[in-house]
């Protein structure tokens, strides 16, 4: 069984009467690199506050390493933050930044300039170890950043937001090298974002908060194929909502037809089943069959998306058909189109 | 830069260029000119060029006022610069909805005249005044040192009227701090003390520069607080250049202490302008 790193129980911030964080409990084992996902609102930066000694709890506790971290200041954690701006000290070189955490520690020179020159080759920085911040371009500023925090060698490096400010491509890019460089150094990463799909790409597991509240923790897998709520089903990836009423053990549309699905436990009368558009496909033999009429195509070389005007519900139902499965169809604008989806794939939430 | 540099409008500069040029530069200059003229017998100006009013500048005499005068200067500019940036900082920490107001407030004597402002602290450093008043008030009985008419007078006084300038200058940068600037060094392990000495006072020295230059060179020529603070106790520069044209009659050496006065502000505002340029100029240098 993996260590425990970091253990939150009952974690809440409230700011007068607003609960930015409430009632937060989660385990996040050492080597892990941890995502938590929320909206804007949803207390993933009062959370990472919190961590970082920024912000006290109003309640519960957060224990790092077995001892009780709540009350302590940020300068006396072994946690480092990477800050969504960067904050680099413009008035400092590269190495200086750099060396400053170490400094901070009361280390001897010499290993200051040791660690800072060897944290430096691993960013790929070190020819621009004099530059100041202003005369490094974004991607440059964030590894900095990134090596500042690195070079203390935390128990715990938190990312807020780190890939905020870079381009798409780039982006991409530092996912795969964040994942790297965690590898590499063996810390546990928890990263704040707001897109999904960086934290699908990144995390070991995520934690989707809303409202200041843990809806859902669990590997990126079971988050997105397994949603537990409404809400995760709907912020991972795309979702088709197909509200359905319950009689007894059966789920039925609203044109009458039968969703086949599992129910879950004192479910409601009113529910709404969910299926993922690349769940659907051309098969009029599947459990779940729905006829419509192709309201729009997007070609996008690899798969094909549709959207679909079906007497399931008001909303155009998204499809996703792979190229293959799509070759030799007669798929147009106005054509109708017969599609199926197994009971498996279809979440039943309460509406 | 490019070739096609945009042409910058420089002529909405004319009016202003235009105003400056003709009632201030030009009379300046003439005046200055003076300087290189020998003063007529009774008085007046005699058109015959020397050097003697300039030599008569670095006489001990004079240059112990001038080295006086910028003691003064320098010692109310040092203690404005460790008030105003107390209380830029305090305003800058301020949540934003509140600091306008609060900045107004520190601004809000500039809308009283120089005269009355100046007038104010005689009525309260006076042998009878509110001060010596107040220690009554609280029982102390004793002999209180001579307050209004000395050097300390003098101090308070410039000290009071260029502190907004001061408060102004330093809270300008302040206020432009990234606030997760501070908070990263505190997460790297400095306390508040070591974060404010390395990372904050060092990215606001701008401001304090300019806070005391400013607050030096209006100290450094004032001659209405020294005179009526000072009580004629002694003489500052401005004093000094303020009796040459009026009651000394002798514009030519009036005019060479004026240069010499003008040259030393103008050292201080290059300098003050390059290092702060020195400062904020590494933004784009080579992106």
């Amino acid at each position: 069984m993996t260590q425990v790193l970091l253990s939150l129980s009952d974690v809440e911030k409230h700011f007068g009467r607003v609960k930015a964080v409430d009632g937060v409990s989660l385990d996040i084992v050492e080597n892990e690199f941890f995502a938590l996902l929320g909206a804007s609102g949803s207390g993933k930066t009062t959370l990472l506050r919190m961590l970082a000694g920024f912000e006290l709890p109003t309640g519960g506790q957060i224990v790092l390493d077995g001892k009780d971290v709540s009350q302590v200041p940020p300068n006396r954690r072994p946690v480092n933050l990477m800050f969504q701006s960067y904050a680099l000290f413009p008035h400092m070189s590269v190495a200086r930044n750099i060396a400053y955490g170490l400094e901070m520690e009361g280390l001897p020179r010499r290993e200051i300039t040791a660690r800072v020159g060897e944290i430096l080759e691993v960013i790929q920085l070190a020819p621009l170890a004099n530059r100041k911040p202003d005369q490094l371009s974004g991607g440059q500023r964030q590894r900095v950043a990134l090596a500042r925090a690195l070079v203390k060698r935390p128990r715990l490096l938190l990312l807020d937001e780190p890939l905020g400010a870079l381009d798409k491509k780039l982006r991409g890019e530092m996912q795969l090298e964040l994942k790297r460089i965690q590898a590499e150094f063996g810390i546990t990463f928890i990263v704040v974002t707001h897109d999904q799909e960086e934290a699908l790409v990144m995390a070991d597991r995520i934690a989707i908060l809303k409202d200041g509240r843990l809806l859902q923790a669990g590997t990126p897998r079971e988050i997105y194929e397994y949603p537990e709520t409404r809400y995760a089903a709907d912020f991972i990836g795309q979702m088709n909502f197909i509200p359905v009423t319950r009689t007894g053990g059966l789920l039925f549309a609203r044109n009458g037809a039968r969703i086949g699905g599992v129910i879950p436990a004192e479910a409601p009368e009113s529910l709404v089943a969910a299926v993922r558009p690349e769940r659907l496909y051309l098969d009029a033999e599947a459990e779940n069959v729905v006829t419509g009429t192709v309201r729009s195509i997007a070609y996008l070389g690899l798969d094909l998306h549709l959207h679909l005007d079906t007497p399931l519900c008001d909303q155009p139902l998204m499809v996703r058909l792979t190229a293959d499965a799509a070759e030799g169809r007669d798929i147009t604008e106005g054509a109708q189109v017969t599609l199926g989806w197994s009971a498996r794939d279809t979440r039943v939430f309460p509406a | 830069m490019s070739p096609v540099k945009d042409r910058k409008p420089l002529y909405l500069m004319t009016p202003a260029l235009a105003w400056l040029t003709a009632f201030m530069v030009v009379p300046c200059l003439l005046i200055l000119a003076l300087a290189f003229f020998r003063r007529g017998i009774y008085g007046g100006v005699e058109y015959v060029f020397t050097l003697e009013n300039l030599a008569m500048v670095v006489d001990p005499l004079y240059a112990r006022i001038f080295l006086k005068s910028a003691g003064i200067a320098g010692l109310a500019a040092g203690i404005a610069v460790v008030v105003g940036y107390a209380a830029a900082y305090a305003i800058a920490a301020m949540p934003r909805h509140r600091q306008p107001a609060l900045l107004f407030f520190a601004v809000l004597p500039f809308w009283s005249n120089y005269l009355i402002r100046t007038y104010a602290w005689i009525v309260l450093l006076n042998r009878e005044g509110l001060i010596v008043h107040l220690f009554r008030w609280f029982g102390y009985e004793g002999e209180l040192p001579q307050m209004l008419y000395t050097e300390t007078a003098v101090v308070i006084g410039l000290v009071y009227n260029y502190l907004p300038f001061v408060i102004l200058a330093c809270y300008a940068p302040l206020s432009r701090l990234n606030p997760e600037v501070a908070e990263a060094s505190h997460d790297l392990g400095a306390s508040q003390w070591t974060t404010f000495r390395r990372i904050t006072l060092p990215m606001t020295v701008p401001g304090i520069a300019a806070g005391f230059v400013f607050v030096f060179v209006l100290s450094i020529g004032n001659f209405v607080t020294p005179a009526l603070l000072g009580g004629g106790q002694f003489q500052m520069i401005g004093n000094l250049v303020y009796a040459q044209f009026l009651t000394a009659n002798d514009w030519p050496f009036g005019a060479a202490l004026s240069m010499a006065l003008i040259a030393v502000m103008m050292v201080l505002l290059t300098a003050q302008t390059f290092a702060s340029e020195r400062a904020s100029g590494q933004r784009g240098r080579d992106a």
